[in-house]
């Protein structure tokens, strides 16, 4: 692997000063790369993004142990702002609109790393291109568009920040099958024109597996597993409890479910 | 009611133990020691340091009631003065028109207070948060207009002059009987207060002010409650406009400015939100806190030139204060006291801090 | 015809000082309850500037709207940013605090006497006969003006300008906006700053008009209630809601008592929180957040 873009290192997260969210964790991004974080509700999925992205004061979330590094620079416990000016854009999972502004408002908001005038418009006209949707909605009120229109809304407000490394938290939640895999082949496309670095945040390690490149589990704030996105489709754990398939065929007895519980106390 | 451990060794089995209102042999040694250095402090005390401990006693009263509405139930109310104003003015106008004893006009204070409670509880059913907060401070400015008015058109422009109430055919006059007086006052608000809240509805009032939805859920009656807690904490303060209006033997609107109402929401929030402790701590702070600057501001040289200013000095200081309590401490005195607890009963184990507790 | 201009004059007085009120609430969902008192300092500051600047009286003015504009960002930086993360209460008394302390300040400095900053600045107030028989100060006329001026450019930076827009934008989710690269604190400061400079403006003109005291505070708190009736959330609200208060006071005091002039602004607010608690223009979703 080359010089990894984005490293973080046994990093632990404490939510309120009594909550620890994450425990440990590590992982790296080589430049380009999509990296998949899988994982339950819970699991520190979207922890780990907030904590990549930055936490804002409300959040009372901070980074009590290890590192983030991004590019060589060290950013946890960062103001969001700032993290974004260099270079990383959250699609978060709620609240990804601003509702009472239009569309365009929405897309015009973002303050980009860098920020010429020529840079924004020529973003913006990508974006345009890429979901031609968002252009005949351009006058409409961002809390009245559906649930697939918000997502790309938001992939775009994300894009016009400029990112080099875009981070996408729960893309499939609460939209149609058709639409996930449409968004999920936009993103891969843009990522290819704009040479983006992306982590996927995904509950649905099916939509998740597809695209990327290297993939973690998650688990109660600990990483399970990792491999690269062939070795984890066929491990039978993965094949089993996040793809609903059953390798055996049939069902299974009570005490390989504790022998899975047991791997995962190995792994941790 | 919910207690933090108090003491190593003692535990509570029952539901009795745990709401008993003393619990250990050692605090009702203390509250011995207290009660009787209360009751002997008027005969050592100056006349001065009485009638400053008969302030502060008068104070509790008030600052208990709002401590009731706004730290337990979560309703806020700016418009605390505007109640005492017309605890005031009711023992004050009954006096003047009637001529009615004390013990017809404390009465009738506290009916007004009741009412008034309903009234000023109506918008809290249908608002939240600071909404609510402005209602109630509309509803002062209304009832200070009222006193105002009544003032202007009877011709008592200056303010009502009340004389002091005759018990057992002798006028009290003397301060340490109205010590004694406002301290049975403010004992009986205590114990009101501490029954209250170990009560069904003091339940009922933290599951509202921690989420109405689920209280509502949970089936707890909240527009009831809410009101509720309006009309006692409301009866309380207009008590002690009552008992504030024969103390100072004169009713003025001018008393009952929107200061004194933010005075209140200082005690509870110096003293710590959510304790009726903390209401009696804020209180003593309040009441003392400008004859403490006025000491203080004699000692520095040169504080001559703001001898005629005094009271914006009491001003700025008093903000800086509150300013400091909220940035600095908003769990209050209390929060500091709870500390010192903490820290004795862990002796000789000091509390460590996890490593995400640092700011 | 002269009732109409009083309620003209007293409307541009409310809604100058009911848009500080709502950018404030707008941007950081605070209620800055400090607002008359950060008016009065304005003032307090102008009469200042005038004796040290004696016989340039724009210069005075320009250099007073100034350090009243330091003195909002600094209110933010070293006040109310602390402030943020705790409930939108104790933000709410922080300001009646800061209320208290500047009261207590300006009397200290400036003493608690009624001051006439006009003489000190030797401009003279005459008073101007319209068409109608009615009469206006020239005070009162620019009051007039600087509101509309002051109201249309705040809409048209809101409406268009970039930096308009992010203010919106924060005020609606202030994370959101961190995480698209907007710098709250900057946002926060400027929302105070402008806030401040209308009700700068608003103070030195009343100041300059009728006299400079600590009753202006009382005036600040007046039209709160301004801001409220329209929706706390939308300055278009606060205008509506300026004009109705003014009307209803200048009407009652004309008609009923003039000693009713303290309580209509907070009667027609309660009559407003009992009908329709969010306001004309307000959202209605605003008070469940709070």
């Amino acid at each position: 692997m080359s010089e990894p873009m984005l490293s973080v290192d046994k990093l632990e997260v404490v939510y309120q000063r009594a909550i620890t969210a994450l425990q440990g964790i590590s992982l790296g991004v080589a430049p380009g790369q999509i990296v998949g974080v899988l994982g339950t509700n819970g699991a520190g999925k979207s922890t780990l993004l907030r904590a990549i992205s930055g936490f804002h004061g409300v959040d009372d979330a901070r980074v009590t142990e290890g590192t983030i590094r991004f590019e060589g620079r060290r950013i946890e416990n960062g103001e969001p702002h700032r993290n974004t000016r260099a270079g990383i854009a959250l699609v978060p999972e709620r609240d990804k609109v601003f509702p009472n502004l239009t569309v365009a408002e929405n897309l015009s908001v973002p303050v980009a790393s860098s920020g010429s005038r020529a840079d924004m418009s020529r973003r913006q006209a990508l974006v345009f291109h890429h979901f031609p949707r968002l252009g005949d909605l351009r006058a409409r009120t961002a809390g009245l568009l559906s649930g697939g229109e918000r997502q790309m809304l938001a992939i775009a407000g994300a894009l016009m920040c400029g990112p080099k490394l875009l981070l996408v938290d729960e893309l499939s939640l609460g939209l149609a099958p058709v639409i996930v895999s449409d968004i999920m082949q936009k993103l891969v496309q843009i990522r290819r024109e704009l040479s983006l670095t992306m982590i996927v945040v995904e509950q649905s390690a099916a939509v998740a597996l597809a695209v990327v490149d290297y993939g973690y589990v998650l688990e109660n704030g600990r990483v399970v597993l990792d491999g690269d996105a062939t070795r984890l489709r066929d491990h039978p754990d993965i094949r089993e409890f996040y793809l609903g398939q059953s390798s055996a065929g049939g069902r299974r007895s009570y005490r390989t479910v504790k022998q899975y519980r047991r791997n995962r106390r190995w792994y941790g | 009611m919910s207690r933090l451990p108090r003491a190593s060794g003692h535990f509570r089995t029952s539901y009795a133990q745990d709401f008993r209102l003393i619990q250990t042999p050692l605090e009702r040694r203390w509250l011995a020691a207290l009660l009787v250095a209360l009751l002997t402090f008027p005969f050592i005390a100056s006349p001065f340091l009485t009638d400053l401990a008969s302030q502060a006693l008068l104070a509790m009263v008030g600052a208990m009631a709002l401590m009731l509405l706004t730290g337990f139930a979560g309703q806020v109310s700016l418009g605390h003065a505007g109640l005492l104003a017309a605890g005031a003015f009711t023992a004050g106008i009954l006096f003047r028109e009637t001529g009615a004893p004390f013990w017809m006009t404390l009465p009738a204070a506290a009916l007004v207070g009741a009412f008034l409670g309903v009234v000023f509880g109506l918008p809290s059913l249908r608002l939240r948060g600071l909404y609510l907060a402005v209602s109630t401070l509309a509803l002062h400015f209304l009832v200070a207009y009222v006193g105002g008015e009544y003032e202007s058109k009877r011709g008592f422009s200056t303010g009502i002059v009340i004389d002091p109430p005759v018990i057992a055919g002798k006028a009290v006059t003397d301060p340490r009987a109205w010590y004694f007086i406002l301290l049975t006052a403010a004992v009986l608000t205590l114990l009101v207060c501490l029954n209250l809240l170990r009560s069904r509805s003091g339940r009922a009032w933290a599951a509202i002010r921690a989420n109405e939805t689920v209280a509502e859920a949970l089936g707890i009656g909240v527009a009831a409650n809410k009101l509720l807690a309006f009309v006692i904490s409301s009866m309380l303060t207009s008590l002690a406009g009552a008992l504030f209006a024969y103390y100072r033997g004169f009713v003025s609107v001018e008393a009952f400015s929107l200061f004194l109402s933010i005075q209140y929401v200082a005690m509870i929030i110096i003293g710590g939100m959510g304790s009726v402790l903390g209401a009696i701590l804020g209180a003593v702070f309040v009441t003392l806190f400008p004859y403490l600057i006025e000491a203080v501001m004699q000692l520095l040289p040169g504080a001559g030139a703001y001898a005629g200013v005094m009271f914006a000095v009491n001003y700025a200081a008093f903000g800086v204060v509150m300013i400091l309590f909220l940035v600095l401490e908003p769990q209050g005195l209390v929060g500091i006291w709870r500390r010192v607890q903490t820290y004795f009963l862990l002796w000789p184990f000091k509390h460590k801090p996890v490593a995400g507790a640092r700011r | 015809m002269q009732l109409a201009v009083n309620i003209a004059v007293l409307a541009s007085i409310y809604a100058l000082i009911a848009c500080g009120y709502v950018l404030i609430y707008r941007v950081s969902r605070v209620l800055n309850l400090a607002h008359g008192e950060l008016m009065m300092l304005a003032a307090y500051l102008l009469l200042t500037t005038a004796s040290s600047f004696a016989g340039h009286p724009l210069f005075a003015i320009s250099a007073a709207i100034g350090l009243s504009i330091l003195v909002g960002a600094m209110v933010y930086l070293f006040l109310m940013r602390k402030m943020t993360g705790e409930m939108a209460l104790a933000a709410v008394l922080a300001t009646v605090a800061l209320g208290v302390l500047l009261r207590g300040i300006t009397v200290i400095v400036w003493s608690a006497q009624q001051q006439y900053p006009a003489t000190a600045l030797g401009l003279v107030n005459p008073s101007i006969a319209l068409p109608g028989g009615a009469r206006i100060s020239l005070c009162g006329a620019l009051l007039v003006a600087c509101t509309a001026v002051a109201y249309g450019s705040l809409l048209a930076f809101l409406r268009f300008g970039r930096w308009g827009v992010r203010m919106r934008a924060a005020g609606q989710s202030p994370l959101l906006a961190a995480q698209r690269g907007i710098n709250l604190h900057a946002i926060y400061a400027i929302a105070w700053s402008l806030s401040t400079f209308t009700g700068a403006m608003a103070g030195m003109l009343i100041a300059l008009d009728s006299g400079l005291g600590q009753t202006m505070t009382i005036i600040g708190l007046k039209a709160f209630p301004a801001a409220l009736v329209g929706g706390l959330d939308s300055l278009a609200g606060a205008l509506a809601g300026s004009l109705i208060v003014a009307a209803a006071e200048v009407l009652l005091i004309h008609y009923v008592d003039p000693l009713l002039s303290e309580v209509v602004p907070f009667l027609v607010l309660i009559a407003m929180l009992v009908v329709r608690p969010w306001g004309l223009f307000g959202t209605r979703e605003e008070l469940d957040r709070v």
